[in-house]
């Protein structure tokens, strides 16, 4: 560009420059306006310019640049202005460097060749420091996608940090990561624990077919560049690909999948390779996803949290609804009766049913399983027990009756054991049917302690089923405890159990309501710090 | 998202709207720059490119749109994106297209801001 005129030239110069000077100052792109300018400053017809781009010509003036014609341009290119088939070819070229050649048709007769010398040392100027100008716009173009980078991992940083939709996390990071790494197809896959495909997102390529974790082989290193002879091993989806960069989702303990993107694009249409930075933003783009993932399935993990907390609240709550809050009053009784929930809400029940002529009905029961559908159950005995109360006229007939409710409207096969006694204050006697319950104790005036043992098989457990129904004589003193399983089935620290033999020792002459407090605290210091999965119910009922 | 960018238009006035649909990478932006040049060769004074139905473009899909986007201001002329998601918002601006180029909601707003008083 500084390269100096011919100083005889200077006025020429002059004249030559505000010519192409006028004509640079046109409308239009610079390539068109360098060959006007040309035409303008010599006369000719007309004038073409050809850049040299990347080691190859470019003839500019149609709407999108094109090669020329094969042939169009002489190859070797002759030293200096030349003149072929009546037209002349100026080079233009600055520091020493060639960056295009100008063609000029018809020049007018005796247009002087030091014009067209002073044309091309012009022009070449112009053109270098348009060349030099677009380098300076590439470089800055270059600056502003590396900043673009940057910004992105920054931005899907804070809006995966909040998104709990895979799906749209995972559209999130595939879009961001073929954008950035200028991919033409990518796909995304994410693995449940099991290494079952959980879902697939793909742009650009025909997926084939759905793989679980172990089709994405991918290398012990996690990442594979470039390698289009691995792709089929590496389990790449992608129809057609030619170059791969593939990178593991990895979250603590496993693969939770896999992002890849293939064939890099150029602008001139070639397949480039992935570069050591698309790499590792690749893999900048999977540690985030991997975070976002782990978010999300804990966010799952407390939302079925919370669920199961909410329906355990709403097992207690029908629970509350059916006990008793009081114990009756029942002329020559004294009675005390206390459930204890645990935080798994089992399906303990008691309950009581003031009869005619002073006499008492009660039960105690324990229905199968937990939560809401132990609660259910539980709701349903309650309704077909004081539905069915007045109509039998033995226990046994009640259990019968309850046993045929539970089969005909219970949802799923569930069962029940139950302690069901009906005692006549006056005499004493106790008539009961324990089904598949737990051994009620009797503690005697004397202290001794007997044992009831059930009379049939548990209620609802087997079609058809009968249940013996059996008495005994309670003396003035004389005292009953029917108790759940939670009782006896306490388990210590050591995984002991709190047992019937401790139970029956707290069977002493004291009150009801005082032996109650007392099995529940010997429970509870027993106990200790242990969970318990099971409710504690104790009846007691004194013959006074 | 369908493998190839789709790329529709509608002449209003002298206004050109053109709509794409997928990817803007080299062969997307392409067909957006060969719609745009037959639009601004038929006289289209300026054009609104609406790309709701575009979720990614890439540099090379940049670079083309700068380059309609020259093409447009050597011919004194104006261009207008609209329907952008955030993320190609952003990215617009920080490549500089939006130096040149006004960014607007929607389609109704870049013809406004194109064409400030309509026939």
């Amino acid at each position: 560009m500084t390269s100096p005129a011919p100083p005889s030239s200077a006025a020429r110069l002059d004249e030559i420059w505000k010519r192409v000077e006028a004509a640079l100052g046109t409308d239009g792109p610079l390539p068109a306006r360098v060959a006007q300018a040309a035409a303008i400053a010599t006369g000719a017809r007309d004038a073409t310019l050809y850049l040299r781009e990347k080691d190859a010509w470019v003839r500019t003036g149609e709407t999108v640049p094109a090669p020329p014609p094969a042939g169009e341009i002489p190859d070797p290119l002759p030293e200096g202005i030349f003149v072929r088939d009546g037209n002349l070819w100026l080079p233009l070229s600055a520091e020493g460097e060639l960056h295009g050649l100008l063609r000029l048709c018809d020049l007018p007769a005796g247009e002087s060749p030091e014009n067209a010398t002073l044309l091309a040392f012009l022009l070449g100027a112009v053109v270098a420091t348009h060349r030099l100008s677009r380098q300076v716009r590439d470089a800055e173009f270059e600056l502003k996608a590396r900043l673009l980078e940057l910004e992105s991992l920054y931005d899907l940083g804070l809006s995966l940090g909040g998104q709990l939709d895979l799906s749209a996390l995972a559209d999130e990071v595939l879009f961001r990561s073929i954008s950035l790494t200028d991919a033409g197809k990518g796909t995304l896959a994410l693995f449940e624990e099991s290494g079952a495909l959980l879902l697939e997102r793909s742009v650009g390529g025909e997926v084939i077919g759905a793989g679980d974790a172990a089709a994405w082989k991918l290398p012990e290193e996690g990442v594979i560049n470039n390698a289009a002879d691995t792709v089929p091993t590496a389990g790449m989806k992608l129809a057609n690909c030619q170059k791969c960069l593939a990178v593991a989702i990895a979250v603590p303990g496993r693969r939770a999948g896999v992002l890849a993107v293939a064939d890099k694009e150029s602008r001139d249409g070639r397949v480039l390779d992935f570069t050591a930075t698309d790499a590792r933003l690749l893999a900048l783009f999977a540690n985030q996803a991997a975070g976002a993932i782990e978010t999300a399935r804990l966010h799952k993990d407390a939302i079925e949290k919370e669920r199961i907390e909410r329906e355990l609240e709403l097992a207690a709550g029908i629970q509350r609804q059916i006990l008793p809050r009081d114990v009756p009053t029942v002329a020559g009784l004294e009675i005390a009766a206390r459930n204890r929930p645990t935080r798994q809400v089992g399906g303990d029940y008691f309950d009581f049913f003031p009869l005619s002529g002073g006499r008492l009905a009660f039960l105690v029961a324990d229905v199968s399983g937990k939560g809401v559908p132990a609660a259910l159950l539980v709701s349903t005995v309650h309704a077909a027990v004081h539905l069915q109360i007045d109509e039998a006229k033995t226990v046994a007939e009640l259990v019968g009756r309850i046993d045929r409710h539970l089969q005909k409207y219970a949802a799923t096969r569930k069962f029940l054991t139950c302690f069901f006694g009906l005692i006549e204050p006056e005499s004493g006697t106790l008539r009961y049917v324990s089904a598949g319950h737990n051994p009620a104790l009797l503690r005697r005036s004397s202290g001794a302690v007997e044992q009831i043992k059930a009379t049939g098989v548990p209620i609802g457990m087997f079609p058809n089923a009968a249940w013996r129904e059996e008495s005994v004589v309670l003396e003035h003193g004389d005292e009953l405890c029917v108790y759940s399983d939670g009782i006896t089935e306490a388990l210590d620290a050591a995984d002991e159990e709190f047992g019937l033999a401790r139970l029956s020792r707290l069977m002493t002459a004291d009150p009801p309501a005082k032996i109650c407090d007392s099995v529940f605290e010997a429970v509870s210091t027993f106990a200790g710090e242990t969970p318990q999965y099971d409710d504690q119910t104790l009846l007691l009922l004194l013959r006074s | 998202m369908s493998e190839s960018c789709k790329v529709s238009s509608e002449r209003r006035g002298d206004v050109a709207i053109l709509w794409t649909d997928g990817y803007i990478n080299n062969q997307g932006g392409e067909e957006i720059a060969r719609e745009a040049y037959s639009q601004l060769d038929q006289g289209a004074r300026a054009l609104v490119l609406n790309l709701e139905k575009t979720r990614i473009v890439n540099s090379i899909g940049i670079s083309i749109l700068i380059e309609v986007l020259e093409k447009v201001m050597d011919r004194k002329g104006a261009l207008a994106f609209c329907g952008l998601t955030p993320t190609i918002d952003k990215t617009f601006r920080i490549m500089g297209l939006a130096q040149y180029a006004e960014i607007y909601p929607t389609q109704e707003d870049a013809l406004r801001g194109v064409n400030p008083q309509p026939a």
